[in-house]
């Protein structure tokens, strides 16, 4: 039931990351939480997803270019985890490592939804299509092939993230602090990369150095 | 462009624009979905004459792109440029001419500012210890207010200004403001650097090895760029995996 459920998620969360509304709901930390709840798990989704999310901070549906899908990334991840006991630390790092693969899979198979797309477009293009109901017919139509795209891929992701994490989670050298130390030093990459986006050190050194002062003493004392 | 079925017509369009990116393709790109959004504009228009709104759907369906939120200008616009009745050849004109500023200003405001500003606030506040499903709520909160408040407005003032819309962007310091929040996103930015330094269960936790590689990272992210994202990622899954076959076999 929760593997259904996941796939069909998987297909809604596609929609919001490019044709439908783009409300963002299919951002790591939102997706993490709602996989999170349908598995029984929100702790474990709520950490994969804040994970994730910085992750692909760095990640935008920008135009034509091809980019992770992190809705993808994080429902695989969330559902190849759940119930295999993250208190190890194994079940967490491979599922981000399952989820980041799965990710590339998800951006892929965009890029592949767009050539179908332009196909469909352009024979309609060639045998005079421009009624309103055939327009709206190709609309709704991309829309639902979009829908069975990410629910195919998310629903393979689960298959092979399970599969996965079942032979390999529970021999997992790491305690569950190294698992997240781990994950957490690909992720201060993008942290990185989008100061430099944000002008580079130099110029916002007294900013950056005043917000971590102010996230260590959040730290401390929240 | 009064009374209420102009009303019903405009809400329909602004509901449809919604679903613009949803033919995204490398011919059209937007196209397909600008013309999709266009027809309970034009129907109302071209209600009596079904030739010249087989045209008009045409030339509306042609290959367009611009930022999917700023799009809403274009649309509103170019709704306002058939219902003044100008010829194709200026709405064509003034589509092209708009598509490429507004999607390089919603790039640089939305992708680049906005959604990685929100988005590190609310999961600065994770790593501060607020729940998971708490930070979620603010980020679709706060990014949503932003991200509606910006189509609803790019519709109007499009419908209001009409060929004229550039100036009256221009005139909104869009640009400026831009500025100024990627400013906040540096704060915000440390403040998720020191939230994931000092919180309970991340790299202060972790311990010094973790910390130390995870400087590394940022500083590499910060020297080199976009292009060492792909490569770190594939790292950290090569790595992973390696630590999971040795603890297997091992």
């Amino acid at each position: 039931m929760s593997m259904l459920g996941l796939t069909a998620l998987g297909g809604l969360l596609g929609l919001d990351g490019t044709s439908v509304g783009q409300f963002m709901i299919s951002r790591p930390l939102v997706a993490g939480v709602l996989a999170g709840a349908l598995v029984g798990d929100p702790l474990l989704g709520g950490l994969i997803g804040a994970v994730f999310e910085v992750y692909l901070l760095v990640s935008f549906p920008t135009g034509g270019s091809r980019f992770p899908e992190g809705a993808t990334a994080t429902v695989v991840a969330v559902g190849s985890s759940a119930g295999l006991g993250a208190e190890g630390g194994g079940a967490l790092a491979l599922a981000i490592a399952v989820g980041l693969a799965w990710g590339h899979v998800g951006g892929l198979s965009i890029s592949w939804l767009r050539q179908v797309n332009g196909h469909i477009v352009s024979r309609q293009g060639r045998h005079g299509g421009r009624s309103p109901s055939r327009v709206t017919a190709l609309q709704v139509g991309a829309i639902a092939l979009d829908f069975a795209r990410a629910a195919l891929v998310v629903g393979t992701g689960l298959v092979v993230g399970r599969a996965a994490l079942t032979a390999f989670a529970p021999a997992w050298p790491l305690d569950m602090r190294g698992s997240v130390g781990l994950v957490l030093v690909g992720a201060s990459v993008s942290l990185g990369i989008l100061l430099r986006d944000f002008g580079g050190f130099r110029k916002n050194r007294i900013g950056f150095v005043i917000g971590i002062a102010l996230g260590l003493v959040g730290a401390r004392f929240l | 462009m009064k009374g209420f079925l102009w009303l019903r017509a405009l809400v329909a369009t602004f509901l449809r624009s919604l679903l613009i990116q949803g033919s995204w393709n490398y011919q059209t790109m937007i196209g397909t979905g600008f013309g999709f959004s266009m027809l309970p504009g034009l129907r109302r228009l071209f209600r009596d004459r079904p030739e010249e709104m087989e045209a008009a759907v045409e030339r509306h369906l042609e290959h367009f792109n611009a930022h999917p939120y700023l799009a809403s200008v274009a649309l509103g616009a170019s709704l306002r440029l058939e219902a003044e009745g100008d010829t194709p050849e200026t709405v064509r004109r003034f589509k092209t001419a708009v598509r490429g500023p507004l999607g390089s200003l919603g790039d640089a405001l939305v992708w680049a500012t906005w959604l990685p500003l929100v988005s590190m606030s609310s999961v600065a506040l994770y790593w501060l210890g607020l729940p998971g499903p708490w930070a979620a709520l603010c980020f679709v909160v706060m990014y949503n207010t932003g991200h509606v408040g910006l189509r609803l407005w790019g519709f109007h003032i499009g419908l209001d200004a009409g060929r004229n819309v550039a100036v009256r962007l221009a005139g909104m310091r869009l640009t400026e403001w831009t500025a100024r929040l990627r400013s906040w996103g540096v704060v915000v930015l440390g403040v998720l650097g020191g939230a994931l330094l000092g919180g309970s269960g991340g790299l202060g936790d972790a311990g010094v090895l973790w910390t130390a590689l995870a400087a590394l990272g940022f500083v590499v992210g910060l020297l080199v760029g976009h292009q060492v994202w792909r490569p770190a990622a594939t790292v950290v899954v090569v790595v992973i995996g390696v630590l999971a076959i040795w603890g297997t076999v091992g």
